[in-house]
């Protein structure tokens, strides 16, 4: 085994050097413009048919149904044959699709009304039986997926949880198009948070829900509603899926999709050879491909976002809450400081490829609950500022050293973890520590080396001692509701930042008044303030989501969440 | 010689429960679990990996971990892999054709390339062809063959476009057709190639070595003595007596044509055990992992046995008892 890490670690090395071989380009910018002119999008007429290959780096494990998947890669596949009850767009709001919906007064009742003539590719009608079965399969006790939190909050479902029911109490079957669902509390977010999957009753009549997650009509051969279905699965390898005359908002264009699993070290000859149309790619990868002439490359702001996080305080595991009890960041002005000293567009132009944008805040901008830039401080890269500030908060240098001593007189220094990556991880994060340095804070590299990925997850979920400060990102999904990651007692709250106003303004953005949007958005932007102000933790910039798409590919709708909206239009030009 | 292979095995049980405790306490160390690791903060609830976790038995202490492992693992229930969420056995069941296809193609070619390097170099000893034949063993044994597999599909692959790159059939072929059969081959020609021209070195120069040897003894000395022709003495005298050790390497083989393309088959996204192993390791799916390291461990020993074996076999002053 350990031979094999010593391979993997080497293998990444190459790699490594093969990335850097490929930087030495330096006019694909302007490359880049050229080429966008002259897709042939408004010249050459599409036509029907043909076969579009998706790459993919991860192999799919393949689980065809949500209830049971955890993979990217099954979720891509998942959304070629599959289709929802709502769906998110592009300003990430959730608009219907499979059904529309009426909110009671009372806001506790949402009564859905589902489309009809929508055919499963087994040939069945989807009716809102399948929904339900769906919805009572996630509560039952027997379920072994993960997703029951996506019923939890629909009315009786803790009930039949927990055995005490039969049913769920608050799904009400109207006709086989209709459907009350009731929910325990008012809740904004309670539609987001309300499973969409209808699942093919009729497929998986007669197998133990127990046995759901395993069955052949899970894993081989699954039944979906999407634009295309399963044709064959070879594991590990490729997945191929075919046209679905039926579908409901019209016959798909392609012929079929295959999905293809690719080492990503080989993304740019394959794309060269034409043997993969679409890819998500990283920053690092631009270059190579810009260089192209049979590639173009999409970007659009994602939802995902980078971070360094401040320790506060640590978990209590017994009582699930967050106790702040570190006081090395307490300073407002030292976060604030440590802002300054960074220099995020030259870092973003260094390590990502210029494919970023500069965040204040932990909302990224896409989300129409963002706040506006002129509303946010916006922290531009100023030593001397940042020095002041250290100043006037006590943090002088005492004993000559260069390096300031915290305002008790006691040496103050910074122990800054980083999970280890491709190359541009090392010198991220000695860009990070150098700034620091160079505003007299002294700041070490935990650990003294980048922290293998698994450990320092397991090191953050620990409340380890040397993560003072660390590096992280996440990818936020549609909900605008940030609890999950910054509410007091969030267990991804790893900085463990408490603090009675986050906690006010996150539980207003989610009551009853927030059912008007406008309230909501202001609830919102006036916690982005707070956070932008206080700086629990220090924001560094949002990801754009990159896509490679060869230029025969036309129709590709990419947002936020994906480039997969309305597959059925895609089609190819040759 | 039953006896003693009897003997033999026996020897295993206990050091297949060394390794298989080493394996498992290796394995616990690593940090994380099946459930660390990417968190997606609106779909992954604490309290739903708190009762995987407590289901798993990831919560007790390691010493009834290990010993529950090793008696499902004796009773033949290799465990569910957290990942594919299948029994373990199916999951390798279903890589194990390709790697094995995978290896003896590639052996293939590393017995065949090593016989005729090793022919060659062993009858003109020092010569700059044998000294060629060195240089260029000693290069492939230095690069690692993910390496040259990146430089060969460089090459052969996007600028020459003679092999395909990736997988291990093309897409949409039906099994058990003509074209599928051939196209199995054809994916595998390439990894296979770079497999097996990289990894000729030992037994190139083990039996350039034994030939060397062996033309200075005394029954070549006596057939050249009686005018035996030289290509005779070479291709017949010595050669029966110079192939005797190679064929004892048949038994390493066995696990190496196994566990020897590990980082070869990610590359060329060949779906095989090596594959398999190292996207396991990645993401913490014990059951596959630790029976991939005891089947392969198994066949290290087993391989063993099969080379002394083979020793008796061909050598008769050898004896087994």
């Amino acid at each position: 085994m350990k031979k094999s890490s010593l391979w993997a670690f080497m293998l990444m090395l190459v790699m490594a050097l093969f990335l850097a071989a490929c930087n030495g380009d330096s006019t694909t910018t302007e490359k880049e413009g050229e080429k966008e002119k002259d897709t042939p999008a408004s010249t050459t007429e599409s036509k029907e048919g043909g076969i579009v290959t998706f790459g993919t780096d991860q192999a799919p494990e393949g689980v065809f149904e949500p209830a049971y998947a955890g993979s990217i890669v099954d979720s891509y596949i998942q959304e070629f044959i599959r289709d929802e009850i709502y769906q998110v767009n592009d300003d990430l709001e959730y608009v219907p699709e499979l059904a529309t919906w009426e909110i009671s007064d009372d806001k506790l009742t949402y009564t859905f009304n589902l489309e009809k003539g929508v055919k499963w590719h087994n040939g069945e009608e989807l009716t809102v039986d399948d929904w339900v079965f769906a919805l009572e399969t996630l509560a039952d006790p027997a379920y072994d997926g993960e997703r029951y939190n996506y019923v939890e909050n629909v009315k009786g479902a803790k009930a039949k949880k927990e055995g005490k029911a039969d049913s769920i109490e608050g799904i009400e079957v109207v006709d086989p198009y209709t459907v009350k669902i009731t929910f325990e509390a008012v809740k904004i977010n309670n539609l987001e948070n309300l499973w969409s999957h209808p699942m093919p009753k009729k497929h998986y009549e007669g197998i133990a829900i127990k046995d759901l997650g395993e069955s052949k009509q899970v894993r081989e051969t699954p039944v979906g509603l999407g634009a295309f279905k399963v044709k064959k699965v070879v594991d590990g390898e490729y997945s191929e899926l075919e046209r679905f005359d039926d579908y409901w908002k019209g016959k798909p264009t392609l012929d079929g999709v295959i999905v293809k699993v690719i080492d990503p070290s080989l993304a740019a000859g394959a794309f060269q050879n034409g043997e993969i149309d679409i890819m998500s790619i990283r920053p690092q990868s631009v270059k190579e491909l810009s260089a192209l002439d049979n590639v173009r490359i999409e970007e659009t702001k994602g939802v995902g976002y980078s971070y360094i996080g401040l320790r506060f305080g640590h978990r209590d595991k017994a009582t699930l809450t967050n106790v702040a009890d570190f006081d090395k960041f307490k300073s407002k002005e030292l976060r604030q400081a440590l802002l300054y000293a960074i220099n995020r567009p030259a870092m973003i132009d260094a390590f990502l490829e210029g494919k970023a944008e500069v965040a204040n805040t932990v909302i990224p901008s896409t989300f129409w609950i963002a706040a506006e830039e002129s509303e946010l401080n916006q922290y531009e890269f100023n030593q001397d500022k940042a020095k002041e500030l250290l100043k006037s908060a006590g943090y002088v240098d005492k004993d000559g050293d260069g390096f300031v001593e915290d305002p008790k007189g006691k040496p103050f220094k910074i122990s800054f973890g980083h999970y280890a990556g491709p190359a541009a991880f090392e010198g991220r994060s000695q860009a990070i520590i150098q700034a620091w340095n160079d505003i007299g804070v002294k700041t070490e590299l935990a650990t003294g080396t980048l922290i293998e990925f698994n450990l320092y997850n397991e090191m953050k979920n620990n409340d380890d001692a040397v993560l003072e400060a660390f590096f992280g990102s996440w990818s936020t999904g549609a909900d605008p509701d940030p609890s999950g990651l910054w509410a007091n007692n969030a267990e991804w709250n790893f900085g463990r930042w408490v603090d009675a106003e986050n906690q006010k303004l996150l539980d207003e953005g989610l009551s009853e008044a927030a059912f008007d949007t406008d309230y909501r958005k202001n609830v919102y932007v006036e916690w982005q303030k707070h956070i932008n102000e206080e700086l629990p933790a220090i924001p560094l910039w949002e990801n754009l989501d990159l896509y490679g798409i060869n230029n025969r590919l036309q129709g590709v709708h990419i947002n936020a969440v994906g480039f997969q909206t309305d597959v059925y239009k895609w089609s190819v030009v040759e | 010689m039953l006896q003693y292979t009897l003997r033999r095995l026996l020897g295993m049980i206990p050091l297949l429960l060394l390794i298989s405790l080493v394996v498992f306490f290796l394995a616990k160390m690593m940090p994380g679990d099946p459930f660390a690791g990417e968190i997606d903060p609106s779909n992954t609830n604490p309290q739903y990996i708190e009762e995987m976790r407590e289901k798993l038995g990831y919560n007790d202490p390691i010493i009834v971990q290990y010993g529950r492992w090793i008696s499902d693992f004796i009773q033949g229930d290799f465990g569910k892999s957290t990942v594919y969420k299948k029994p373990v056995s199916e999951v390798i069941a279903q890589r194990i054709p390709n790697t094995i296809f995978l290896a003896v193609t590639s052996l293939f070619f590393t017995y065949i390339f090593a016989f005729i390097m090793g022919m060659y170099a062993g009858r003109k000893p020092y010569t700059l062809g044998d000294n060629l034949i060195a240089s260029y063993n000693y290069l492939a044994l230095a690069i690692p063959s993910f390496v040259a597999g990146i430089v060969a599909i460089y090459f052969f692959s996007f600028k020459l476009g003679w092999f395909p790159f990736n997988g291990s059939v093309a897409v949409g072929l039906d099994e058990g057709t003509w074209a599928y059969y051939q196209s199995r081959f054809h994916h595998v020609l390439l990894p296979a190639l770079v497999l097996g021209l990289m990894g000729t070195a030992s037994y190139t120069q083990f039996l350039r070595n034994d030939i060397i040897d062996n033309s200075r003894k005394d029954f070549v000395r006596t057939a050249r003595a009686k005018g035996t022709k030289e290509s005779t003495i070479y291709n017949k005298h010595i050669l029966r007596n110079s192939i005797i050790p190679i064929v004892t390497f048949l038994g390493f083989d066995i696990a190496t044509l196994i566990s020897g393309a590990v980082i070869t088959e990610t590359i060329f996204t060949y779906p095989g055990i090596g594959a398999l192993f190292l996207s396991s390791v990645g993401s913490r799916d014990y059951a596959v992992m630790m029976s991939i390291t005891m089947l392969l461990s198994f066949l290290t020993l087993f391989g063993n046995l099969v080379a002394d074996l083979l020793y008796g076999v061909v050598d008769p002053r050898i004896r087994l008892d």
